[in-house]
Order: structure tokens, then C-alpha cells, then sequence
């Protein structure tokens, strides 16, 4: 009978995986549904159905300005952190040496250190520089989270690019501007659209730096949401919460189509 | 008038680099990130530090060009910040144990697992990953407050005779805590463990290895930089924790980053927000050098996982 022990053992670790696997996703899926909760609080399953909070949601305009604020951090930082992750990735990969071996250290620091740390440090620095509650502030702290993160994925894009392509751009006569733009950029486009992506949806839901850096004018969408958590919980959270959610899965699946889950899952680890 | 092809463009565009060698071109390369990272990051951190050692002041959030270590002795010396650092400690500790094992295992099932069931966990733990921790923390509230989901589950088959207290409780801010930094410490493994080859466990089970023994004497060592690196992202993260505890905890769950963000914010009492945060910079940068240490005695090279 040496069947029968290891079958159980194969039932419990399904029966493992499966409860992870459903504690990771149920309380998504409980702030979606109670966000089309009929009554006020947030009760699961709902005792009725309506959008009545999705109208609450858009004719508030505390609600739509953090939308905005939202969106142009989110703009500012994808554009700032894809642009130093990615000159610096090529840099990196272009010349191996001393320096290559100290700037990953300095780059994944910041993600190290809590965040409330950072949100004090920045706080402290942008007072002197005159920046508090700006939006530049908030950019330039979220981009010292999202720039490792473009710079990791594009260092693994390319490494797995065949430099022999460049060499022969190179050998035919083309700057290396040219060859950049003509031979490796459609080779690593989609390398740039996942990081892009990647920087964006970080900046979307990143809150505790964007709670010290921010105002009343300036606060993100996490922010004001946490703000209104601690006052009283209502669907209108929810709803809230269910767009970010919808926007990242948006995300995530144009990520896993330009370059499949499981590579964008390792670089994010 | 010459019309200029997009291509004579960039020709123009290079020839200011023409001149420099091919590591000054790489260096100029990296220089947009590292003049980033030394002045978004470095002087802001030298600047607080400066601030920790600066004297307190009534109306302002410090005393400009004042030098001394009160701040310190205060952190030091007072109970209460002492029971603050010991919180923040003990909830690192606990939320770590309990999020590398969990994710090990998880990550070691979606290892085995391919096509569809592969995905679905991988998205699993990319999803929560990219969700926002205001949510990731809120969502547990409905499920596990006394009237919650989790509580009318258990009164209504029998399992409970009464509603168990989990939100607001320390055992609710450990379940937020674990849930927050699980699908970091997974994707750490996970990248690691994804390189092994199965192989390896077939050869040692032919050999008559069990399962938990080939799992223990073939893969951990295999991936012990992802363990490694996933030990370190979660004990950094827990004892760092703001929302979990803010949200999901009692009154007397106070970890060192509430009382940071209170005496920052609303006492207005620079000194001693920045020599706490320093403090704990110094306490978490000595742990996790030990951790490690410890772990790397086991094999972990943490270069590998990077």
C-alpha cells in the first residue's frame, strides 16, 4: 500500500495551492462586487445589486481631480523612469565594468527602504528645495521606484539581444544613433512598451510617498482613497478600487501579449 | 535648400559623441540615472540625517544650524519608542516566517504547474502585485470584520459559535502584512527555482529519495539566493509596515513608521521623526546583512537572483 499516503500527499498539495491561490484573488473580487452594493455598507454577498456608487463616483469632483492627478504623475514618472532605465540599461550593457557593478546596488536601494522613510526624506529635502506638494515631488519619488524596474526589464531585454546585428549596422557604414533606432529599437520595442507600462501602473497605486509629498490639490487617487477610508468605509471606495484593479489587469494583459506572464512575473520579482 | 532625410539627422545627432571613446559613451549613457539616484536619494538621506541631529524647535519643524544627539537619547531612552521599534520588529519577524514558506510552497507549485494553471497562479500573484496597498489592505476589512464574510461563513455551517475579532486585531494586520509582501517573496523564488531543472528532483527520486526529501536536499539549496532575496524583501517591507497596521489593527498596534508619520506630520517634530527613521534604517541595514549572512551559509549567492 505505498499508493495511498502519496496520493494524499498530492491532494493536499493541490488542495495547498488552491488556497493561496483564492486568498490571493478573493478580497479583489469581494471590492469589485461590493462595489455594485445597493445599500451602504459593505456587506458580501450584497443584499442588492445597482450602480448607484459608480454615479456617486463621477459626480464627484474630488473623485475626478485625483483621477487627473493621478494620470499626470502616472505620465510624468513612466516617462522619466523609461527614459533613465533604458539610456542606463544600454549603457550598462554596452561597457560591463566597475561602474556597471555599482550603479545596480544604488538602483535597487530605494526599494528597500520603507516607504514611509522615503516619503519623510523627500518631504524634508523638496521643503528646502521649494517643491513640496507638487507634482515634480511626487513624479521624482515614484521614479525611484519605477526606474529600477524599467532598468531590470531592459537589461534582460538586452541581453537576450543579439549584438551581432548591431556589429553588422556598425559594419555597413551606420552611426551608432542609427543603428539604435533602425536595428535594435524594433528589436526591443516591446521591452519598452511592457517597462513603460509597467512604470506606469507602479506610479498608479503607489500611496504612502504620495501621501507625505502630496496635498489636498495635488493627491492621487490612493491617497484620497486612503483619506476617505479612515473616515467611514462606503462602496465608494470600491468603485475606486475597482477601476485601479481594471486598469492593472488591462495592463498586465497587453504586458503578457508583448512578452508573455511569465517573463514579466520574473522581472518584477 | 537641402531637404534633410531622417537618417542625415541622426547622422548629425552623433557627431558630438564621434570623438569619445566607447566607456565615456557608456558612462554618458548611465549619467541621466546616477546624477538621479545621487540627488533624489542620497542628498535627501544626507540632509535627513543632518535634520536628526538638528535641536527641536516650538514653531518651527527644527532649529536651523543647531548640532545635538537628544533626539537619539530620546529614541534611546524612551519607553514607549522602544515598544514601537520591539512592534515593528516582532511583525517583520512573524510576516516574513510565514510569507517565504507560504511562497516558497506556492512557488514551487507553479513551477510544476504549465499552460493554463500556470498562468492563472502566475497572475495570482502578478495582479495583487500591482494593486495599490490602500486596496490590498482594505479589502481584508469586509472579509474579516466581526460581521464579515469569513465570520457569517462560519456561525451559519456551525464552526463558530460567536464572531471571532480579527479586524481590528494583530492577527488582522499579520494577514494583511503576509498578503501585502507574499507575491514579492513568491516571484523571488519563483525566478530562482525557475532556472533548476526538474531533472535534477527525478534523479534523486529514482535514487529513492521521498518527496520532502528531495525537495529539502535537491531544491532548497538550488534556490536559496531566491529564498534569500525574498526573506530580505519581506522582513524590509513588514517592518516598514504603515497600511496594514494603520487599517487593520488595534489602537495598540503601533509600528515605528505611525509614529514616524505622527510626529512628522501633526506634532511637527522634525528631529525626532528623522532620528527614529534613522535609527531603524541602521537597525533594519544591520539585520539584514545577518540575515544574510545566515542564509547565504546555506548557499545563497544573492547575486544569482538579481
Amino acid at each position: 500500500m505505498r499508493l495511498e499516503p502519496d496520493r494524499l500527499g498530492i491532494a493536499a498539495f493541490r488542495l495547498g495551492y488552491a488556497a493561496i491561490f483564492v486568498a490571493m484573488l478573493l478580497p479583489l473580487f469581494i471590492v469589485i462586487v461590493t462595489s455594485f452594493s445597493a445599500s451602504g455598507n459593505l456587506q458580501f454577498p450584497p443584499q442588492g445589486f445597482s450602480l448607484k456608487w459608480y454615479g456617486e463616483f463621477f459626480a464627484d469632483i474630488q473623485w475626478l481631480r485625483a483621477f487627473d492627478n493621478s494620470f499626470i504623475v502616472g505620465i510624468g514618472t513612466t516617462v522619466l523612469a523609461t527614459f533613465m532605465g533604458i539610456t542606463a540599461a544600454f549603457g550598462l550593457e554596452a561597457r560591463q565594468g566597475r561602474l556597471g557593478e555599482l550603479v545596480t546596488p544604488v538602483v535597487i536601494l530605494p526599494l528597500l527602504i520603507p516607504p514611509v522613510i522615503l516619503g519623510v526624506t523627500l518631504l524634508v529635502y523638496f521643503s528646502a528645495l521649494g517643491l513640496q506638494s507638487s507634482y515634480i515631488g511626487i513624479i521624482l519619488a515614484h521614479s525611484l521606484w519605477a526606474t529600477p524596474l524599467v532598468f531590470f526589464v531592459m537589461q534582460s531585454v538586452f541581453q537576450r539581444f543579439d549584438w551581432q546585428l548591431r556589429d553588422a549596422g556598425m559594419d555597413l557604414g551606420a552611426n551608432p544613433i542609427r543603428v539604435f533606432i533602425h536595428v535594435i529599437l524594433p528589436n526591443v520595442k516591446n521591452g519598452i512598451v511592457v517597462s513603460a507600462l509597467l512604470a506606469f501602473i507602479i506610479s498608479l497605486q503607489e500611496f504612502v510617498m504620495a501621501l507625505f509629498l502630496s496635498n489636498f490639490q495635488t493627491q492621487t487617487i490612493p491617497v484620497l482613497a486612503w483619506g476617505s477610508l479612515r473616515q467611514s468605509l462606503t462602496p465608494t471606495v470600491s468603485v475606486v478600487s475597482t477601476f485601479l484593479i481594471l486598469i492593472s489587469v488591462g495592463g498586465l494583459i497587453v504586458a503578457a501579449l508583448a512578452m508573455n506572464l511569465d517573463f514579466v512575473a520574473k522581472r518584477l520579482g | 535648400m537641402s531637404v534633410q532625410t531622417p537618417d542625415s539627422v541622426l547622422d548629425r545627432l552623433w557627431e558630438p559623441f564621434e570623438a569619445q571613446s566607447g566607456s565615456r559613451r557608456s558612462l554618458l549613457l548611465m549619467s541621466p540615472l546616477i546624477l538621479f539616484e545621487v540627488l533624489i536619494f542620497v542628498v535627501p538621506f544626507a540632509m535627513l540625517i543632518r535634520i536628526s541631529f538638528s535641536e527641536q524647535s516650538r514653531n518651527l519643524p527644527y532649529a536651523e544650524g543647531t548640532f545635538t544627539v537628544a533626539s537619539y537619547i530620546e529614541v534611546f531612552q524612551s519607553e514607549l519608542l522602544q515598544g514601537i521599534i520591539t512592534y515593528s520588529f516582532k511583525l517583520g519577524i512573524i510576516a516574513t516566517v510565514l510569507a517565504v514558506v507560504l511562497a516558497t510552497f506556492y512557488a514551487y507549485a507553479t513551477w510544476r504547474a504549465d499552460g493554463l494553471l500556470k498562468s492563472a497562479l502566475l497572475f495570482s500573484i502578478v495582479l495583487p502585485l500591482l494593486t495599490t496597498l490602500v486596496i490590498k489592505t482594505y479589502a481584508w476589512v469586509p472579509l474579516l470584520a466581526p460581521n464579515g464574510t469569513a465570520n457569517n461563513l462560519l456561525l451559519a455551517v456551525g464552526l463558530l459559535s460567536s464572531p471571532v475579532q480579527v479586524v481590528p486585531n494583530t492577527l488582522g494586520v499579520v494577514v494583511g502584512q503576509v498578503y501585502i509582501v507574499f507575491p514579492y517573496a513568491m516571484l523571488a523564488i519563483y525566478s530562482v527555482l525557475s532556472t533548476v531543472e526538474w531533472e535534477l528532483v527525478e534523479a534523486a527520486r529514482d535514487l529513492g529519495a521521498g518527496r520532502a526529501r528531495s525537495f529539502f536536499e535537491v531544491v532548497l539549496p538550488e534556490i536559496m539566493p531566491g529564498v534569500t532575496v525574498a526573506t530580505i524583501i519581506s522582513f524590509a517591507w513588514s517592518v516598514g509596515a504603515y497600511s496594514a497596521p494603520a487599517l487593520l489593527g488595534a489602537g495598540s498596534d503601533r509600528p515605528f513608521a505611525l509614529e514616524v508619520q505622527e510626529q512628522m506630520l501633526l506634532n511637527f517634530n522634525w528631529p525626532i521623526a528623522t532620528a527614529l527613521s534613522t535609527v531603524m534604517l541602521v537597525l533594519m541595514f544591520v539585520s539584514i546583512v545577518l540575515i544574510y549572512v545566515v542564509l547565504g551559509r546555506f548557499g545563497g549567492d544573492i547575486s544569482d537572483a538579481a
